[in-house]
């Protein structure tokens, strides 16, 4: 894990997966939240989710 | 505006993320390049992102959406006229020398092709302008946090900076760069859903266009006359002004942006970083200037509806500045809201990290280890270089103080920036490519340039600016006045420089040897593939971007 986080990539997908976590886990505990965040969080974690993994496939 | 719990989540996350990537390269910091040069071991990707992240600072953000809002869809003309030509011909003309001179910086190329005066010069120059503008990066971050969010103006300056201190301290520039790619795609990403939905609610480009007067959504038709359109510019003045001496004086001579160019590990990549990168920066304009087109036209009658203005200053006229974070309160709600304020603040740490990072390679080496302290172990210069970062971060923290006392500091030290700035390209262009220009040419050209963009500006009076001297000759903005500035330094430099260089001794071709265009060796492209050869590159980027102005002329 430690060695994967050198990696810039790994880091901005994992960035960017965390933030996706936290809007969909606003939208499910907020009976108030917006549909972008659902969205947006969507379109985070697959981005999140293909950096890491393009790294992944990179090693 | 408030933020709830999970945007101030989201902002933690961020800053524990920064932080965590310094601490990450902190180890592989082991001498004085590591720290201050990234060894020149940075891939292309990450150099070519960090290129145009370096220069998306808060001006770039907040500015280009205010400009955008201010003279419409002109603004673009930053981008597809400026920006992208200057980039492609660093890529293609300039790099070879500075990358291949071996010089750490563009101060060191300048001591190498001319003297140790015109590097003092610049060196000084530039690294007095990189403190004050990450200080004023910095002002701007606390003033926009008090006026949206409310927070402490004290506590947002010692954060941001506290913050930007530890990860450029712990990892160099190796870590301000890695930050630059992270904070690239969050500023990238985190606005581009405001662009989406707000673009929507003006009923896209085509009822932006039927909303708005003519000039606002044409970039080049209506610059036959100065007075037909907001910038007050004919085209002649724009293409010279910005095309050519403000942007090929930034683009390409600029140790801040030119540095991420410099530490790619090969001279092919350094070629095409500035290349690779024009390629973002020509889309850039579809997240820093449509949404200030966006927000005008939202105040239009016909929308009024969406209640969305932008706010205005005490004086009762329009705040421009605030159309962005306007915009992020009127459409974000909480959770995409905290994204988007931390990429409000991803972009003013850009632009400070990338300030600093600059200043301290510029101070260590050009400065304290050409001037004071020689011949040292390298373990000193690299001591010298993480205390170099902890002083210009506070050096920033006391001009963003300096600017919360007078209002006047942030345009006063614009327009000296100005001044230095805008003749440079001259000094650069006489230098690269005619072998006889002499080390007191370049020195002349560069203190009559200043002179002669002082005593322009002096002359020339824009929205209350300027004729100090005597308000000679009106200009209808303040953008057009910087061009008319920029362009007359550059002139004055330019023909200095020649003049003095013709009645003075050159050095011998020998010692010019990769650092003139006429004796230098030209790299050889013929054995890679088209996409990775920059000449093809290049032309193809300048194709698209001539059809961009076509499209929106």
């Amino acid at each position: 894990m430690l060695k994967k986080l050198n990696d810039l990539q790994f880091v901005i997908g994992l960035f960017f997966s965390v933030v996706s976590v936290i809007l969909l886990l606003n939208v499910l505990l907020d009976d108030h939240s917006s549909n972008l965040n659902i969205y947006t969080g969507s379109c985070f974690l697959v981005f999140g989710l293909a950096m890491m993994l393009i790294r992944g496939k990179g090693n | 505006m408030s933020l709830h719990f999970a945007d101030y989540l989201i902002i933690l996350v961020y800053f524990i993320f920064v932080i965590g990537v310094g601490f990450l390269i902190k180890k592989k910091i082991k001498s004085s390049n590591d720290f201050l040069t990234s060894n020149r071991s940075i891939p292309l990707w990450i150099t070519s992102l960090a290129f145009i992240s370096a220069n998306l600072g808060a001006q770039e953000v907040i500015g280009m959406v205010a400009s955008g809002a201010k003279y419409g869809i002109m603004t673009v003309h930053f981008y597809w006229v400026g920006a992208i030509f200057a980039m492609v011909f660093l890529g293609v003309f300039m790099m070879p020398f500075y990358y291949g001179s071996r010089a750490r910086s563009v101060p060191e190329y300048l001591s190498l092709r001319f003297d140790e005066k015109t590097r003092g010069l610049n060196a000084i120059s530039f690294a007095v302008m990189t403190v004050f503008s990450s200080g004023i990066s910095l002002y701007a971050l606390a003033k926009l946090m008090e006026s949206i969010l409310h927070w402490d103006f004290d506590i947002s300056i010692w954060v941001s900076a506290g913050i930007v201190m530890i990860y450029t301290f712990l990892g160099g520039l190796t870590s301000a760069v890695y930050n630059e790619v992270l904070q690239f795609f969050l500023i990238v990403l985190g606005l581009s859903p405001l662009v989406i939905i707000a673009l929507q609610d003006a009923g896209g480009w085509d009822n932006i266009k039927h909303l708005l007067q003519p000039e606002m959504t044409h970039a080049w038709k209506y610059m036959g006359n100065a007075n037909d359109n907001p910038m007050g510019l004919h085209f002649m003045s724009l293409i010279f002004g910005l095309g050519f001496v403000m942007s090929f004086g930034y683009w390409c001579t600029d140790f801040l942006v030119v540095q991420r160019a410099m530490i790619a590990r090969n001279m092919g990549d350094a070629q095409r970083t500035p290349i690779i990168a024009a390629i973002p920066k020509m889309m850039m304009p579809l997240i820093v200037v449509l949404p200030g087109v966006i927000a005008i036209t939202l105040m239009q009658p016909a929308l009024e509806s969406k209640g969305y203005r932008i706010p205005t200053a005490a004086n009762g006229e329009l705040d421009y500045t605030m159309t962005l974070p306007s915009l992020i309160a009127h459409y974000y709600p909480t959770g995409i809201l905290g994204v988007g304020i931390t990429a409000l603040i991803a972009s003013f740490m850009s632009g400070m990290a990338g300030n600093v990072t600059a200043f301290n390679s510029v101070f260590t080496f050009d400065i304290y280890q050409s001037y004071f302290v020689k011949n040292k172990s390298d373990r000193h210069y690299l001591l010298v270089g993480k205390c170099v970062t902890v002083v210009g971060i506070l050096i920033s923290i006391v001009t963003a103080y300096i600017a919360k006392s007078f209002n006047n500091i942030n345009d006063f030290l614009q327009l000296v920036f100005g001044f230095v700035n805008g003749p440079l390209f001259a000094t650069f262009l006489l230098g690269m490519f005619w072998k006889r220009t002499t080390g007191h040419g370049a020195f002349s050209g560069l203190v009559a340039g200043t002179i002669a963009a002082a005593i322009t500006h002096g002359v020339t009076v824009a929205e209350g600016k300027g004729g100090w001297i005597a308000p000679l000759y009106p200009i209808k903005s303040g953008m057009g006045q910087a061009f008319i500035v920029a362009g007359v330094s550059w002139t004055f430099n330019f023909f200095t420089t020649i003049l003095v260089s013709l009645v003075t001794k050159p050095k011998p071709d020998e010692q010019l040897k990769g650092l003139v265009y006429s004796l230098t060796e030209k790299p050889k492209y013929h054995q890679q593939k088209w996409y990775l050869r920059v000449v093809p590159l290049g032309i193809l980027l300048l194709v698209i971007t001539l059809l961009l102005n076509f499209i929106f002329f």
